[in-house]
């Protein structure tokens, strides 16, 4: 799995980047949420966006979706300026987005029915996702009638059967419980090492920032900036045991020391 | 005390009351002013003869065929109406207030005005039962339709649906069962519409019956017409809760 691990390091090398964010602000209004952002994914490669809560890293991940208008800068995707959402890129949403009068089947090939897959292919196509992310025998189920994590798995089933080139993952296990997000992070990771893509993976855990990506782009300020772009360089491919990897330790306290004080002035300012 | 979780215990207290309906309907049907009531069996015996000679299934055929007629072009136009205006803002800014008042306007109170404006004819009937089924339907049409969340139209978004499909996949399948609580809601109502126009436009179907027998004292003509209108309410209401659960499954376990 080494080829894996240098694969996805080459792709911030290689010529065009599959996403890239130039000068890209955003304002609401009166309210700029972001200024002068610049980073960038390469093809085989997972960078973390990690900030405070209203940093405005989600509404960063949904101008790359093509959901909201930037209004400044440039974001591109394989080149070409991102003017709406568009066909290769995937999002796995923080509440599921589940559409709760659908089956697990159902749900899961709803992309790949709005793409114009054929009728024949479209069972096969989405049972093999719902294979992929441990949903075997649950394909007849209502949302209702599963737990939050199985909910997510079937969101990541349906962003993954459109076999998107760009990922994107706005805090995807914010919403389920501890030990559930631990599995499901190393899930993530696993089916990555099988189909590495350019994965935007936004959180505002800062040990989900540095396990899961290869580069960890720091949100900082009001409006917030890039403050640091993190490189990880963490064995891979990633699992249990990278948690107790001395180096991620480090990685994690150096992180968390750049935001700590901004968290600290966000609290009093609530007070 | 009567154990009411008992099955039997429940049936019998069941028949006991329906037994004690029947006999007080009885002594004083066959005591009463005999111009203003009548018993349960002069009624039982009026509503053998009026379907043995045709003439009240003809009446409920022809009340029917107005319900029907009316009813269904109002579940069509109100859910239309309903869906277009959770979609399109002027709208349903300009709309809704109309909606409101005309949903809590007793409607029976300009039943007089249409058939003066359309004269006594079928049209102006079917417009009456249109109009007492029209806004319960576009009311909850309404409210189920723009309680879509945005986040699912979001996903959709995201997922590059366009308008038509994002009704296909999103809108309708969401709004169906709130659209159903209206078709419920309506179905009384539109039974109401039924009667008052054959009172209040012309004569005819069982509103006709009713007013006839009424008209010239033959009491359990009345009852027998009446009895006819309760079944009718009672099966429109248990088909809708029929079609609601059926449909709203999702959703009744989701919240």
């Amino acid at each position: 799995m080494s080829d894996a691990g240098s694969a996805a390091g080459s792709g911030s090398v290689e010529g065009t980047p599959r996403i890239a964010a130039k000068a890209v602000g955003k304002r609401f209004g009166d309210l700029q949420v972001f200024k002068d952002i610049n980073m960038t994914i390469g093809e085989r490669e997972i960078v973390t966006v990690v900030g405070p809560s209203g940093c405005g890293k989600t509404t960063l991940l949904r101008c790359v979706n093509g959901l909201l208008p930037v209004s400044e800068g440039e974001i591109q995707i394989e080149g070409t300026p991102v003017t709406r959402p568009r066909q290769g890129v995937a999002m796995v949403f923080q509440n599921f987005g589940l559409f709760p009068w659908k089956t697990v089947l159902s749900n899961v090939s709803y992309g790949l029915k709005l793409d114009g897959c054929p009728k024949e292919d479209l069972r096969d196509r989405s049972m093999e996702k719902i294979k992929l992310v441990g949903l075997e025998g649950f394909e007849n189920s209502y949302p209702y009638q599963l737990s939050g994590g199985m909910q997510q798995r079937c969101g990541l089933a349906r962003a993954l059967a459109v076999e998107p080139s760009v990922l994107l993952m706005d805090e995807p296990f914010a919403a389920i419980d501890a030990q559930t997000r631990e599995i499901l992070q190393f899930e993530l990771l696993r089916i990555w090492e099988m189909r590495p893509t350019s994965m935007m993976f936004v959180t505002h855990s800062i040990e989900e920032a540095v396990l899961m990506g290869h580069r960890v782009v720091v949100l900082k300020g009001r409006p917030s900036s890039v403050f640091e772009t993190v490189e990880v360089d963490l064995p891979e491919p990633r699992g249990r045991e990278t948690l107790s990897h001395p180096q991620f330790n480090e990685l994690r306290e150096h992180v968390w020391a750049n935001l700590m004080d901004e968290v600290r002035a966000a609290e009093f300012e609530v007070n | 005390m009567i154990d009411m979780n008992k099955k039997w215990a429940r049936f019998a207290t069941y028949a006991v009351g329906l037994l004690i309906g029947a006999g007080m309907w009885q002594y004083f049907g066959a005591r009463g002013n005999q111009l203003a009531s009548a018993s349960l069996t002069e009624t039982f015996s009026r509503f053998i003869r009026l379907i043995e000679n045709g003439e009240l299934p003809t009446a409920v055929a022809n009340s029917m065929q107005l319900y029907v007629a009316g009813f269904s072009a109002a579940i069509i136009a109100a859910s239309a109406l309903g869906l277009l205006m959770s979609r399109i803002r002027f709208l349903r800014v300009g709309i809704e207030n109309y909606v409101m008042l005309l949903y809590a306007t007793p409607m029976v109170a300009v039943v007089p005005f249409i058939s003066s404006l359309l004269g006594p004819f079928f049209m102006a009937k079917f417009v009456v039962v249109f109009l007492f089924g029209f806004f319960p339907v576009l009311y909850n049409t309404l409210e189920g339709g723009r309680s879509l969340r945005p986040e699912l139209v979001e996903v959709a978004t995201s997922f590059r649906s366009g308008e038509m499909a994002l009704w296909r996949d999103l809108l309708i399948p969401y709004t169906l069962p709130f659209i159903l609580t209206g078709v419920r809601q309506g179905a009384g109502r539109a039974l109401v519409g039924v009667v008052a126009s054959e009172f209040l436009v012309s004569s005819s179907g069982m509103g006709g019956m009713i007013r006839y027998y009424d008209g010239n004292y033959i009491i359990e003509g009345v009852f027998a017409t009446v009895i006819v209108l309760t079944a009718i309410g009672v099966l429109l209401m248990w088909l809708g809760r029929l079609l609601e659960d059926r449909f709203a499954a999702w959703r009744g376990l989701n919240r």
